[in-house]
């Protein structure tokens, strides 16, 4: 269309050229009037194609190829805009995808939004999805709320067939409503009925898989359907192909095979659905007329009876006080949202900090190139170019900015929601999954969707500042030609208050990085009861290897005096329990001459361990002796540590007092007194956040406990031992393998994985934060001293010394940023009860973070403001008075 | 010659479709025949006619495709359309009208109030 236009008014001005040429003109004298008489050819192709109607379009492409001229011109400003508003948008929308799949993403199922779950709540510990399968029976045959309810216990499965390579597969037993109650239809043959699932009938050994197994092990083949597959050595047919979409009701989880929850007896040895041990993840169905309230009512009612089962075999009396509590389960089970909703969130607030000074940033860089295109602009007002069309010009180089940007943000997004998957998946295992996280982050509609509107609003939220540039431009005024009239009040006052919110928003960014640093920090400093440093824990696996009972012992023992003869290991060890992996086990016990009463009985952790153990971990040794092999023979010995001693015996001393364990747990009893022989510190072996538990440590070479959790102190790096440990472990027993290396700070580490993440991010944003208002300040104060430098040449001419023009600049700096931090430190201040809300235990009382946020905001910016101030102060007032 | 007189408001366009009811046109030509046919007493703006002819083109009333020219040349050649056609006729009437409505009007003299 434009060309067209192009060709035809070209060909009226040299047709009239022509006839001027026939009638006597010179031929350049011709072409010169032809268009002098044809008028203001952009003018008039303006109104062409205001007067064809379509203009809007036409005119955008115009913009657009404008726009795109703009930023090849100067590549240095598109770059560094492109690059952090793509950091932005990018931050944002990795963080917002994990958010979606976690949280928003539905299940597909059908009519999801009746969906609820049923969490298990023990007094002081975390809500779990777990259920017993008597419970189970009982709410599913008495309530009526739900018009379904449905269980699930996740399991690895070894799995064999014929042409498939052996492997663990994850999986899910599922009760036969499973499938009709979600609503799930199979992709191909059927899914699992209620008539699957009876205990003993051949009918119950089927198997579904899921679409991914079907694609990779039978590249979509439908002979899938009757084929036969080993499952734990037990044949299973497959009878059908879960629908694409569908992968399970736990995100994180990505279970492969489904099997009739009946056929647990056959799979499991021993069967703990038979025992009762199997824990049910519940999900139920709301009846279309029921609210989630009146659920929660039945539930807790329901609950009484679940209790009192549960008390008629487990003595623990806060098991009467546990509850049933009724979730939303539209996006599934809340497993993996309840260990990272609230640090996502927290990084949402902090990337979109990020955001929002990144888009101060543009916009006051675009605010000073503006300034500078302000006689381009008058020029093209004064041409006829309407006011609203160039406000709509530099609207759309701002919005094609933040489009670019978003583009290389959602690039960056799909490997950063991968960074961030993999950091979740770093942490220890999450009780509850039976294999580690699994987590897909699509870039579905949704976050394109978020990330389109992040991108819009940020393009119009910098883009004001140069459209309203265009809406104020005073062409009689800059057209005159006099420097710095375009320079309004206003736009200086605009300019500087955009620093400041740089300043300010920046603030707020670093003082929450130096929160969340400083509460790693204190996570990282708190006493532990032993020294995580320079311990190497290897884990063995003597499953199928031939080694048992009396013949393991002697060679742990064994293996023990290598490990200590390896250069570099001070001691080895092992345990049941290393400290903070996150389990443990626990029974109640009998103290001789302490009788309690049963309310008041709790849990006593309990930890079989080798001689040197306190030694290896550095767990002080308070009173009496140590474990040693010698023990094997002799009377039952027990260590206990000072939770216990001071609970039971004040302050007694423990030694030489005797306790039993209760019968109903690893066949002790009341028969089998244990002498305490000595007494340790406290160490934390759960989390490093809780209170000590009182704990008894067993000699596993008296008790024929032994464990394959070795631990080894080390005077080098501790993974610097790793092969020679590999080495020793295969000459000692040929059939054992090493199942891990890992050393004991890992592990710790790996048990705050969320606190670790949210400190290294919003470090690295905090800083990247105060970089880009660094970069503000600096532009504004550099195009200051610039524009000034007139007046700055009459000041020193006038007697200021360049000691007076430096400290201008600095003070217009400092005066900056002191009006950033006033506007900053309450927004600091109330963004600390914010995130305090969601992480627990944060340090929110000091004031250090907020005083590092500021301190580091001068010093950046006065760093910002050097080198504009040292150019001021080297203005040669001869030459500045010349200037222009 | 008479004096050229300026383009009364809005007549450009009863122009524009009166030269090419004539026949296809281009641009230029349409210029060249307003001012054979009136006798180049009418001051047309040469800017001003193309947007009157987008704009015509745009209601409907002319159309346009390219041809070539008497120099062979590339040239946008414009024609009226039925619909021009008719309001060619309609906007002949009022004008008539108002023609003979204004000289009436202007023509009064005292005696006749």
């Amino acid at each position: 269309m434009e060309s067209e236009m192009d060709a035809e008014l070209g060909f009226h001005v040299e047709a009239y050229a022509e006839d001027l040429i026939r009638s006597g003109v010179p031929c350049e004298e011709a072409m010169r009037r032809a268009r002098l008489e044809f008028g203001g050819g952009e003018q008039v192709k303006e109104e062409c194609r205001e007067a064809r109607g379509v203009v809007f379009l036409e005119s955008l492409i115009e913009d657009i190829r404008y726009a795109l001229r703009m930023m090849r011109r100067s590549p240095g400003f598109t770059a560094v805009a492109v690059l952090s508003l793509a950091l932005g948008i990018g931050a944002n929308t990795a963080i917002f995808s994990l958010i979606n799949t976690l949280m928003l993403r539905r299940l597909p199922v059908r009519d999801p939004g009746q969906l609820v779950e049923l969490l298990s709540q023990y007094p002081g510990e975390p809500r779990t999805n777990c259920c017993g399968g008597k419970a189970y029976a009982h709410i599913r045959d008495y309530n009526h709320v739900f018009s379904g309810i449905i269980g699930t216990a996740a399991s690895g499965f070894k799995v064999r067939a014929e042409g498939l390579a052996p492997e663990t597969v994850t999986g899910n037993y599922v009760v036969g409503d499973f499938f009709p109650v979600l609503g799930v239809k199979p992709a191909i043959g059927r899914l699992i009925g209620p008539e699957d699932d009876h205990i003993g009938s051949a009918n119950s050994a089927v198997a579904v898989v899921s679409w991914s197994y079907w694609k990779n092990r039978f590249d979509l083949r439908p002979a899938i359907l009757g084929k036969q597959i080993l499952v734990e050595d037990v044949p299973l047919t497959i009878v059908g192909v879960t629908p694409r979409a569908f992968s399970g009701l736990q995100t994180g989880l990505k279970p492969d095979i489904w099997i009739p929850m009946a056929e647990e007896p056959m799979i499991a040895h021993p069967s703990r659905l038979i025992s009762g041990g199997l824990g049910l993840a519940l999900m139920g169905r709301l009846k279309p007329d029921v609210s989630i309230e009146q659920a929660r009512a039945e539930m807790s009612v329901l609950n009484q009876w679940r209790v009192a089962e549960i008390s008629k075999t487990n003595k623990d009396p806060l098991w009467r006080q546990a509850r049933l509590e009724v979730e939303p389960a539209a996006a599934g089970f809340s497993l993996l949202r309840n260990q990272f909703m609230n640090p996502l969130v927290v990084l949402m607030a902090v990337v979109g900090l990020l955001l929002l000074i990144a888009c101060s940033n543009l916009a006051s860089m675009l605010l000073a190139r503006a300034a500078s295109r302000q006689h381009e602009m008058a020029v093209r007002v004064s041409l006829g170019a309407g006011r609203f069309r160039l406000v709509r010009q530099a609207l759309t180089e701002s919005l094609l900015l933040s489009a670019a940007s978003s583009l290389l943000g959602v690039f960056l997004a799909y490997f950063g929601a991968d960074a961030l998957v993999r950091i979740m998946a770093s942490g220890r295992r999450i009780v509850g999954l039976p294999s580690g996280i699994e987590l897909q982050v699509p870039l579905d509609s949704h976050v394109l969707l978020f990330t389109a509107g992040v991108a819009l609003l940020t393009g119009v939220l910098f883009g004001l500042a140069p459209a309203w540039n265009a809406l104020a431009s005073a062409p009689a005024l800059s057209l005159r030609g006099i420097r710095g009239t375009g320079e309004t009040r206003f736009r200086r006052l605009f300019g500087k208050s955009l620093v400041v919110a740089q300043v300010a928003l920046s603030v707020v960014l670093l003082s929450a990085a130096g929160l969340f640093i400083r509460h790693l920090s204190n996570l990282e400093h708190l006493d532990l009861g032993f020294h995580r440093d320079h311990v190497l824990l290897v884990k063995l696996d003597p499953e199928h290897s031939g080694y048992e009972g009396e013949r393991l012992y002697r060679a742990y023992k064994e293996l023990l005096g290598r490990f200590e003869a390896i250069p570099g290991v001070r001691s080895a060890t092992f345990s049941g329990t290393t400290p903070i992996s996150g389990g443990g086990a626990a029974s109640f016990v009998k103290v001789e001459g302490h009788p309690e009463n049963p309310e008041d009985r709790r849990y006593v952790s309990v930890n079989w361990i080798g001689p040197k153990y306190f030694d290896t971990l550095g767990t002080p040794l308070l009173a009496g002796r140590d474990f040693n092999f010698q023990d094997q023979r002799g009377p039952r010995v027990a260590i206990i540590n000072q939770a216990m001693a001071r609970y039971f015996f004040g302050n007694e001393s423990p030694v030489g007092k005797h306790f039993t364990i209760d019968r109903d747990w690893k066949g002790f009893g009341d028969d089998m007194p244990f002498e305490i022989v000595g007494v340790v510190g406290d160490a934390k072996y759960y989390e490093i956040r809780e209170a000590t538990h009182r704990t008894i440590y067993l000699n596993s070479f008296q008790d024929g406990n032994v464990s394959s959790q070795f631990a080894l102190r080390t005077n080098v790096g501790p993974t610097a031992v790793g092969p020679e440990v590999r080495r020793t472990v295969s000459e000692v027993l040929k059939t054992v393998s090493v199942e891990r290396l890992i050393t004991l700070d890992d592990q710790v580490d790996a048990s705050i994985v969320p606190e670790r993440a949210i400190a290294a991010l919003s470090g690295l944003l905090g800083a990247l934060g105060a970089v880009l208002a660094a970069i503000g300040l600096y532009g504004l104060l550099a195009y200051a001293v610039a524009r000034r430098i007139n007046e700055i040449g009459i000041r020193m001419a006038l007697g200021a010394s360049r000691g007076d023009v430096r400290r201008m600049v600095l003070g217009d700096a400092l005066g900056m940023v002191s009006a950033g931090l006033v506007i900053g430190a309450p927004v600091a201040l109330w963004g600390k009860s914010f995130v305090a809300s969601l992480i627990e235990d944060l340090p929110v009382k000091s004031v250090v973070p907020i005083v590092f946020g500021a301190v580091a905001m001068i010093a950046v910016a006065l760093l910002a403001a050097y080198v504009p101030a040292r150019r001021a102060a080297r203005v040669d007032p001869i030459v500045a008075l010349r200037y222009d | 010659m008479d004096k050229q007189l300026d383009l009364l408001q809005g007549t450009l366009d009863m122009l524009i479709l009166k030269a090419v009811s004539l026949g296809p046109l281009h641009g230029y030509g349409v210029l060249l025949r307003i001012q054979q046919i009136s006798k180049d007493r009418l001051e047309i703006q040469q800017g001003s006619l193309y947007p009157a002819l987008y704009r015509l083109e745009h209601q409907g009333w002319i159309a346009s495709e390219w041809g070539e020219s008497e120099n062979k040349r590339k040239a946008k050649y414009y024609r009226l359309t039925a619909a021009g056609k008719r309001k060619l006729q309609t906007e002949t009437e009022n004008w008539n009208r108002m023609a003979n409505v204004m000289a009436g009007i202007l023509g009064t003299k005292p005696e006749e109030v």
